[in-house]
């Protein structure tokens, strides 16, 4: 699965955000997703992938950052 | 001390039987059960006990999936709880039109997020995972119910939980009826809710011999306070909320007082952690009465602990008699646990409400399946059906926990005129 469509699917679920209101240029914010709401989507990313994730990682602003950090480091893992 | 009269002007409750407070209150005086068997079929044990369980609540619906997805069961049903209370007292729940910085939260469980760190363990222990989600300390965090209701409300006062077993919500009722009846705050919300059927709850109370036996069939009459036949306790899980407003406040914006809150008092047996002991809850009916300015003749009504195990009910029995010995009359006595179960911290606040509903309606709900009374709870007026049509002027609901923490809060009915809905 792409990680835009992982993102859909976990605020669809978690917190019930339409699908097509996750496009890449909205904040996390304007979605309703705070900080907590942050960590726990990359909890849930690092247990699905099997990832752990840098401490000192800087948090994702909008649904198009937190997609390319995604892709960016399901690509170092399969590298 | 310049004493503040504290006006009860908000009441909700997460029901048993699914619908409003008065659907509530009239199951109770029908003396209809919210008692059914639970089972819980999850590996490694089941478990079948009765038990209440809110199963018409569904918190994705009534707080939203985002909010409720931030809070363990305790605090999602403590959260509507408020939200219900905070309706029916007339407030907005955002605070656009006046300051509420000095308005607070107080707010009873004795369990908190129990199931929620249960789950934890599940994760780490049956299912082999070695993290657990990053939201699992502000779900279990003990505190989370009353921090959630202040941010909601917008209340910047005092937000505290309070954690004293069978007690916790009526000390949080009780310390919160003392903000405002010293002027500290002018509005507080206060209650309690408690979700125990976490495995290790459940089973923990059942080694403890404490909980009733039944089945399918016999679920619903498994809780017989002061019964001959009585053998134990019905745990249930719940939320229940009172908003506590000083009285002019109540009056100025012209808000509908179902009753007032006119003493309390709280005192430790000091004796033995399970047993309890008649001399502590004397002192703490006799403290709440003289709190009232009470004389022990103008009681009408005692909404008792009364949890339908063995040891427990004769003691509240003693102790109520030592203190209306020499009356003229006693007061009518029930235990309404036999119908709503024991939410544990959320016990003192369903039975304060249910108190608030007797003197409002003048009606009181029975102690449910008591055909014979045992011989060590005879000597007062037990009601077994409801008495309906009663001119009620004072109360008093006592919860009297483990650990011998005891606590007793003291209700009269509302003034005619300020208790029926402006139209």
């Amino acid at each position: 699965m792409d990680s835009l469509s992982l993102i859909r699917e976990f605020l669809q679920g978690r917190l019930g955000v339409a699908s097509e209101k996750v496009v890449p240029d909205v904040t996390l914010d304007e979605l309703g997703v705070d900080s907590l709401m942050v960590l726990e989507l990359m909890f849930e990313f690092e247990e699905r992938f099997g990832l752990a994730l840098a401490k000192d990682l800087k948090t994702p602003r909008t649904v198009g950052e937190m997609a390319s950090l995604m892709d960016r480091l399901r690509s170092e893992q399969s590298s | 001390m310049d004493a503040h009269r504290v006006a009860i002007t908000g009441l909700g409750l997460v029901s048993p039987f699914g619908r409003d407070l008065d659907d509530f209150f009239q199951h109770l005086l029908n003396s209809e059960s919210a008692v059914r068997l639970l089972r819980l079929d999850d590996p490694p044990r089941p478990l079948a006990i009765p038990f209440v369980v809110c199963d018409a609540f569904d918190a994705g619906r009534d707080l939203g999936k985002a909010l409720s997805g931030t809070l363990d069961r305790f605090a999602q049903l403590g959260l509507a709880a408020a939200f219900a209370a905070w309706d029916d007292a007339g407030f907005e729940r955002r605070s656009d039109n006046e300051s509420r910085d000095g308005w607070g939260v107080a707010w009873g469980s004795a369990l908190g997020g129990t199931l929620a760190y249960e789950k934890g363990y599940r994760e780490m222990w049956i299912h082999g995972r070695e993290r657990i989600s990053p939201l699992s300390v502000v779900l279990g965090m003990n505190n989370a119910a009353n921090a959630q209701i202040s941010i909601q409300l917008g209340l910047g006062g005092i937000s505290m939980s309070y954690t004293v077993a069978c007690a916790s919500s009526t000390i949080a009722i009780g310390e919160a009826f003392r903000r405002v009846r010293s002027g500290e705050a002018a509005v507080m919300v206060t209650g309690g809710s408690d979700v125990p059927q976490a495995y290790g709850v459940a089973r923990a109370w059942d080694a403890l011999r404490v909980l009733a036996a039944g089945d399918e069939t016999s679920a619903a009459t498994a809780c017989r306070p002061f019964s001959a036949d009585r053998d134990g306790l019905v745990l249930g899980e719940g939320g229940a909320a009172l908003v506590l407003e000083e009285w002019e406040h109540a009056r100025a914006r012209g808000a509908r007082i179902h009753g007032e809150l006119i003493g309390y008092a709280t005192t430790c047996d000091h004796s033995h952690l399970v047993r309890p002991h008649a001399a502590g809850q004397i002192r703490a009916l006799r403290a709440t009465l003289a709190d009232a300015s009470l004389v022990a003749d103008e009681l009408d009504y005692i909404n008792a602990h009364g949890t339908a195990t063995l040891e427990g009910d004769p003691v509240e029995v003693e102790a109520i008699r030592a203190v209306w010995n020499g009356s003229r009359h006693g007061p009518a006595v029930s235990a309404t646990k036999s119908l709503h179960g024991h939410l544990l911290g959320a016990a003192g606040a369903i039975e304060a409400i249910v108190t608030v509903l007797a003197l409002r309606e003048g009606a009181i709900p029975p102690t449910a399946h008591l055909q014979r009374v045992d011989p060590a709870c005879t000597g007062i007026d037990h009601v077994v059906e409801a008495r309906c049509g009663q001119a009620l002027r004072t109360a008093l609901s006592s919860s009297f926990a483990f650990g011998g923490s005891n606590a007793v809060l003291a209700f009269r009915a509302p003034p005619q005129s300020l208790s029926t809905e402006e139209t």
